[in-house]
């Protein structure tokens, strides 16, 4: 129950950064030039105004996470002194204050807000260019942090940041596996199913709303939603044979899902209510791994019917199959960027899986893991489309990475010994 | 009027003649007195013709041994057993064709609901290896079907390779894992 609240109470907070977006958007950093030419922010420790340790341990929480987005974003790097190591040479400054509670939680029973006041200007000349103030809970300082960062990076890009974005994903626990979601920044990990049986394949609504997912009951596939407000699940679909790999359509309306009905996998299109919209392969051949393109009008899936896995695009009615992929015997799991200019996918390479990123069009194809990696599978794009998720059993159990596309570079997202795989990286 | 009259008389006399018959006839036998006692003929000649009476059913019970619960049985507990196959197929080979020849004569002699569950070794993706391990889940519910099986019988599911048997990576758990299982729903 506890672990639903939070959840609830965080995704209201999500909601309500996307309402609060907007405001100057004059000032753009190039998010498309080369990946080594970066801004300096200037991160001043924050003045604690009042509340003692609470206050103090809530300033350097706010600095730290927001020092993260801003470098995790790929755009800046961060510090407290120009020069350094690093030559740092500043042009803006986050500045801000913390005010503890006025008052006290262990005599009115209930946990006070803190005030906080964040802002962004220039640097040296500090120029006022965003001023926020936040009332949270101890408990919703994180999404404050991100929430700021957020409208750091939308006020100097003029594109949202990836800050306060999640990633679910599947964790195995012995003979099942569990849904879980993470913050993109590793934080914040919640479960979300308990129910001894494999979840596999979750995939966000566009809204975050609802998680669609392929279960297990009593040892056959059906497609079921997580209502991510209240936990609740029901199951939307169940045809007999496989029910699996739903992808969210960008308008939110419907799904695209593999079905084989007790013979081979197609694609289909479903409403979220489970009635099937069109049928859109006709093959003896397996046809699975759908995504939409980001206007929802094209998509990517596997086909095997040339005897390998291979990837195809085809459009919403079904009509202009078209092949991708010729290089490689087994490509699968393609995932189209939600800026719609490169798609990535799995390619099994001799007994091991890696990740490919090349143009939507088939060309510049580059595989952008390598042997080190081990075995790489189901990349999922972050709604930046710079950022990719996926899985790698590099450490000897499969647990999931952030690559940067721009810059080549990997983080380590989620920790521990039990295998997480089937990313899904939210919009 | 006369000739009815006639014919009543005659089937009455007819009537009392064959009782009279039946009287003497019943009388000549031991002791029975009454014609119409359901236990009349007991001890008589004619109860050697009859088909003897059924034996109690207490009695089938000492001479054969009570019928397995099969289907809280696994199928492995009657014979049944998995099938494997090479990397990246589906089709059976000879060996697995033999073991489903006596995997179908066992299933059928059983009676029960068996589920097939196709498995794929940890190679390749997650959604890719889910479709091989139904393809080779049907291929064998197929094969079974057609040595006389019935399709109600058998259910099919897939785990893919998420549900290894042998652990490792490398030939020898690779080999376990391609397989479809046979087990109780």
């Amino acid at each position: 129950m506890k672990s639903k609240t939070r959840m609830a109470v965080l995704l209201l907070l999500l909601a309500g950064g996307a309402l609060a977006q907007g405001g100057n958007s004059e000032l753009y950093l190039e998010t498309t030039a080369s990946a080594f030419i970066k801004t300096d922010v200037k991160l001043a420790p924050l003045d604690v105004l009042s509340g003692g340790e609470k206050s103090v341990l809530a300033a350097d929480q706010l600095g730290e996470i927001i020092s993260n987005d801003l470098v995790f974003s790929g755009l800046f790097r961060v510090g407290t002194e120009a020069g350094g190591p690093d030559s740092l040479s500043f042009e803006y400054a986050v500045e801000g204050t913390v005010e503890g509670p006025l008052r006290d939680a262990d005599t009115t029973g209930e946990t006070a807000p803190t005030t906080i006041s964040l802002n962004l200007v220039t640097w040296p000349g500090r120029q006022l260019l965003l001023n926020k103030r936040y009332r949270p809970l101890p408990s919703q300082i994180r999404a404050t942090a991100h929430h700021f960062a957020n409208e750091v990076i939308f006020a100097l890009t003029g594109e949202p940041g990836i800050t306060m974005s999640r990633i679910v994903f599947s964790r195995s626990t012995g003979n099942g596996s569990d849904l879980y979601a993470v913050d993109y920044d590793g934080a914040g990990l919640l479960r979300l199913t308990a129910n001894r049986v494999l979840n596999l394949c979750p995939s966000w609504s566009p809204d975050g709303s609802m998680i669609a997912f392929t279960s297990y009951r009593d040892h056959l596939q059906g497609l079921f939603v997580l209502d991510t407000a209240n936990g609740q699940v029901r199951q939307i679909i169940a045809q007999g044979g496989l029910n699996f790999g739903a992808d969210w359509h960008p308008g939110g309306d419907e799904l695209l899902v593999s079905l084989s009905r007790g013979g081979n996998p197609e694609i289909y299109r479903i409403k979220p209510s489970g009635q099937i919209i069109k049928r859109l392969t006709v093959s003896k051949a397996i046809e699975i791994s759908p995504s939409w393109a980001p206007g929802g009008r094209d998509l990517v899936f596997t086909s095997d019917r040339t005897g390998t896995p291979q990837l195809y695009i085809i459009d919403s009615d079904g009509a202009g199959r078209r092949r991708l992929t010729f290089e490689g015997r087994y490509n699968d799991s393609a995932v189209w960027s939600p800026r719609g200019d490169k798609i990535a996918y799995a390619t099994r390479e001799g007994n091991i899986t890696q990740i490919v990123v090349m143009k939507s069009t088939g060309e510049e194809r580059r595989v952008v893991t390598d042997q080190r990696w081990r075995n790489c599978e189901d990349p999922s794009w972050a709604p930046d489309g710079r950022h990719l998720v996926f899985a790698s059993d590099r450490s000897g159990v499969f647990k999931l990475y952030v690559y940067d596309d721009e810059e080549g570079s990997f983080r380590q997202l989620t920790f521990g010994d039990e295998p997480d795989i089937s990313p899904d990286w939210s919009h | 009027m006369n000739r009815s009259w006639m014919k009543r008389t005659i089937l009455i006399a007819t009537t009392m003649t064959l009782v009279l018959a039946l009287a003497m006839f019943a009388g000549c036998s031991k002791k029975a007195p009454v014609v119409d006692d359901p236990a009349a003929g007991q001890g008589s000649g004619q109860v050697e013709d009859l088909p003897p009476p059924p034996v109690p059913e207490d009695n089938t019970v000492d001479t054969t041994p009570p019928a397995p619960d099969y289907a809280s049985m696994d199928p492995a507990e009657y014979g049944v057993q998995d099938v494997f196959f090479a990397f990246d197929q589906y089709e059976l080979d000879n060996e697995s064709m033999g073991i489903l020849s006596a995997n179908a004569r066992a299933i059928r002699e059983a009676g029960t609901v068996v589920l097939i569950s196709g498995h794929c070794d940890e190679r390749g993706t997650l959604e890719y290896n889910l479709a091989l391990g139904e393809k080779r889940a049907n291929a064998v519910r197929d094969y079974l079907v057609s040595l006389g099986v019935p399709a109600s019988r058998l259910r099919v599911t897939s785990y893919g390779e998420n549900r290894p048997f042998a652990t490792g990576s490398n030939e020898d758990a690779w080999a376990l894992n391609r397989r479809a299982h046979f087990e109780r729903p």
